[in-house]
């Protein structure tokens, strides 16, 4: 259910982090449902349990999930959005992503366009907001 | 719980291990890592009880190993090159380690074998370096350890073996609660295995932490600066591993929190800046080059 990408710069940990908070803020994870055990998630992934165990804590710091003794993690029922940590990263790499889009030539004008139409998708796909 | 106080280890004047201290929690995986010859395999040694230090302590458990029979028979040490009697093959080396290790489990020898699919009947000395190897894991595996002491392990094994002993490590640590320390210069392997890591060279321990922390608070840094006295401000404001100029790009490797060591290049407003956390390879070279032993442009 989770794919790593061991190639990458990111600690492990937080590739772990950031996965399970996106699966929760899109609701692939719901409320109360049940997060793979430690050692389920080791073998699969092939990580060391530890890191493993640690993500998990991080994540119930955060308030992302909660555990029951003996029973395992589950998914907290209380996150809806995504939390400010998340937005200044999507902040980030959307300045720059319009700082490449400027040096490849596109005006100020295209991208007003792209964006006014990016939005307009999706405000028709989610009518309730 | 695998603790080291002050230990020192020579042969003849030369110092293999020169005040080494160190704390291995139970259940973690533990990487050595450190240049040729900065006495990794020495201090496996003292850990596993076959050498004994001229100072310091070495205590498992809050035992000390050597000469410690019940001990060594809850820990196993599995060399660079692993060692067979001549002419012997997996089901007599079975037979010789049972009568050794206390805790050997004939059970788990037998389920294990589905993972090693070697032929128990044939004679080590014809098998390559990579069933060898896997022969060494099984046999020692099969002891049940508490302790498991491992130099260079995932030498000649193929990528699919090095997948299935790293899920047979992960879960000794994770069921069994085994401290498990390796040795190893491939640092892409000890990268994805450990939980902790310990860079030596000649024969101390230049850096000891967590894995995830050392790669969390060391970042490489691309700067353009818009004035160049920008530059200059920066040496005082922050911990400095390393700097590069390549024409008007600046590269620093720092030590720091990331969001304040950001925010102490941002202020400046440069032209461009990229942050990146850093490979372990990159921490590694970078901390030796601290230590003072760095890559030098070779010229024949």
């Amino acid at each position: 259910m989770f794919e790593l990408d061991v190639r990458s710069r990111k600690a492990i940990y937080e590739q772990l982090v950031d996965k399970v908070k996106e699966m929760i803020v899109y609701g692939i994870l719901k409320p109360d449902e049940q997060l793979p055990s430690v050692r389920a998630l080791s073998t699969q992934l092939t990580v060391n349990p530890n890191t493993i165990q640690k993500a998990y804590r991080e994540l119930e710091r955060e308030g992302y999930i909660y555990s029951l003794q003996g029973k395992g993690s589950f998914v907290s029922s209380s996150v809806e959005h995504p939390n400010e940590a998340m937005r200044d990263e999507i902040r980030e790499s959307l300045v720059k992503l319009i700082a490449e889009a400027s040096y490849s030539g596109l005006t100020k004008a295209d991208m007003t366009l792209l964006f006014e139409e990016a939005m307009a998708r999706i405000e028709k796909e989610e009518p309730h907001d | 719980m695998i603790e080291l106080n002050q230990v020192v280890k020579a042969f003849e004047q030369e110092k293999a291990v020169d005040g080494v201290t160190m704390h291995i929690h139970k259940g973690s995986i533990y990487g050595l890592l450190g240049s040729n010859g900065a006495g990794k395999t020495s201090l496996l040694k003292m850990m596993a009880g076959i050498y004994r230090q001229d100072s310091g302590t070495v205590r498992i458990e809050d035992h000390e190993i050597y000469e410690n029979m019940d001990l060594k028979g809850r820990t196993i040490f599995m060399a660079d090159a692993p060692y067979f009697f001549p002419q012997s093959s997996i089901t007599q080396m079975a037979a010789f380690y049972r009568s050794v290790y206390p805790r050997w489990n004939d059970e788990r020898f037998k389920q294990l074998a589905t993972v090693f699919k070697l032929d128990v009947k044939r004679k080590l000395h014809r098998m390559s370096k990579g069933m060898r190897r896997q022969a060494a894991v099984w046999l020692g595996l099969s002891c049940m350890p508490e302790v498991l002491l491992m130099d260079e392990p995932i030498d000649g094994l193929d990528p699919v073996m090095r997948q299935q002993i790293k899920n047979l490590l992960f879960q000794e640590a994770a069921e069994r609660q085994v401290t498990i320390v390796i040795s190893s210069h491939n640092l892409r392997e000890i990268e994805d295995l450990c939980d902790h890591v310990a860079i030596m060279h000649k024969g101390r321990i230049i850096v000891e932490k967590d894995l995830d922390d050392l790669k969390a608070d060391t970042h490489k840094i691309q700067v353009a600066f818009r004035h160049p006295d920008h530059a200059k401000a920066m040496d005082k404001q922050i911990d400095i591993l390393h700097e590069e100029k390549r024409g008007s790009v600046s590269l620093y490797i720092v030590k720091g929190n990331r969001q304040q060591v950001t925010e102490q290049f941002r202020i400046h407003d440069p032209y461009l800046l990229d942050v990146l956390p850093l490979t372990l390879e990159e921490i590694f070279i970078y901390e030796m080059e601290d230590a003072g032993y760095d890559i030098q442009p070779i010229v024949l």
